[in-house]
């Protein structure tokens, strides 16, 4: 398999999830009484700076299609924690866990990111949860 | 009659005695830390941030401890202010204004450190701030115009590197807004910090940060933070940063596609 996901991030998985972003102020641009959990594949990934953008075409009920867009770290700080950029190679089937956007557009804050064999890796921000006082 | 001019002699003794103590209470460098030629210890390196152990907000900045900020002086500048609902305001990194200093410096990015006998030389992986310190005895340049960043000069306080740093413009203190949206903290023009970096051990460098604000504190007041040293992080070296690369908040308002 290529580039594994280490079992120390999925370990993460087990601590609370921070909730903001470097950058911008994750408050003033997503709900945090909209929590939204879609499930769909990966149509276009941005791994740049200041945060990455991930894109993600998640069916309705209807059968109609919505891409959905979220936010996440800095490429940087993801590196840092060994999370790359193949973990979210479009075509990659994965359910997100995130906030809205506040104007209730197709935008959110990604927290969490868990794939199809279960693992799951946080695309916002941490210091080390584990170094965490 | 003799008593209390015995005590009051004692006492004196005892506070000279205290004050010999405290004068010579400088602190102790662990043995084995790298040194350069002229026998300075040498903080070249690549680090992680300064880190705390007090109350921190979910976020990717270190913040001051509420504990350890000192009181608001009485009639002084707000130290507190509110969002106004303009982004230009509220988060004016969204538009990839500076974080300045002290911020920049407690965001949770690499460090990497240069030092000569002239120069001490920091580059923070956030915004790819730069700090460039002057160890050669002059004095700080008054005829520039405030900045983010200050003007920053350092001296050695034996193997303690001392930096004061003023000429700052009115900005943004820390990240204490992401933890609180309902405020930010700020500090005035009249900002001065010191900073004492020394080795607190073999790995870990003690980051003593000073703050005097006299326009907003009565007095100055201090937090220490620690700063990991990550040779594990010199393979890779400092990654880009560059905000405007695919900033997708301009106008304050984050949105894909």
């Amino acid at each position: 398999m290529k580039n594994p996901i280490p079992l120390s991030l999925f370990l993460t998985v087990l601590v609370a999830a921070p909730l903001a972003q470097a950058h911008h102020s994750f408050a003033s641009e997503f709900d945090l009484n909209k929590k939204v959990k879609v499930t769909g594949v990966v149509t276009k990934l941005e791994w740049q700076n200041p945060h990455i953008w991930y894109y993600v075409d998640v069916k309705n009920e209807d059968g109609s299609m919505t891409n959905w867009a979220f936010s996440g770290s800095s490429p940087i700080q993801l590196m840092r924690r060994g999370i790359h950029k193949d973990v979210l190679a479009p075509g990659t089937i994965i359910t997100v866990e995130g906030y809205q956007a506040k104007d209730g557009s197709h935008n959110g804050g990604g927290s969490k990111v868990t794939f199809q064999d279960g693992r799951s890796v946080f695309t916002t921000v941490a210091d080390d949860p584990n170094e965490k006082k | 009659m003799q008593r209390p001019a015995i005590f009051i002699s004692a006492s004196f003794a005892l506070l000279g005695c205290l004050a010999a103590q405290t004068a010579s209470k400088s602190p102790q460098t662990p043995a084995g830390i790298p040194r350069t030629a002229d026998g300075k210890p040498n903080f070249t390196g690549i680090y992680e941030w300064p880190k705390s152990t007090g109350d921190q907000c979910e976020c990717s900045a270190t913040i001051f401890d509420a504990k350890s900020i000192g009181a608001l002086k009485p009639g002084g500048e707000p130290f507190f202010e509110k969002p106004t609902g303009d982004p230009r305001h509220d988060e004016p990194r969204d538009f990839c204004m500076p974080a300045g200093f002290p911020s920049g410096m407690l965001a949770a990015y690499a460090i990497q450190i240069f030092q000569s006998k002239n120069y001490f030389v920091l580059i923070h992986e956030f915004q790819r701030m730069s700090r460039v310190v002057p160890l050669d005895g002059r004095k700080h340049r008054n005829e520039l115009e405030p900045s983010f960043y200050g003007d920053p000069i350092g001296h050695w306080e034996g193997d303690t590197l001392v930096i004061e740093t003023t000429n700052f413009k009115r900005w943004s203190l820390d990240d204490h807004f992401y933890n609180n949206p309902n405020e930010s903290r700020m500090h005035s023009d009249a900002l001065r910090t010191i900073e004492h970096i020394r080795w607190k051990d073999a790995k870990t460098l003690s980051y003593l940060l000073t703050i005097d604000d006299p326009k907003i504190f009565s007095a100055p007041w201090s937090q220490e933070f620690t700063i990991k040293a990550r040779p594990d992080w010199e393979p890779t070296g400092l990654m880009e940063y560059e905000c405007q690369e695919n900033n997708r908040c301009p106008g304050g308002h984050c949105q894909g596609k």
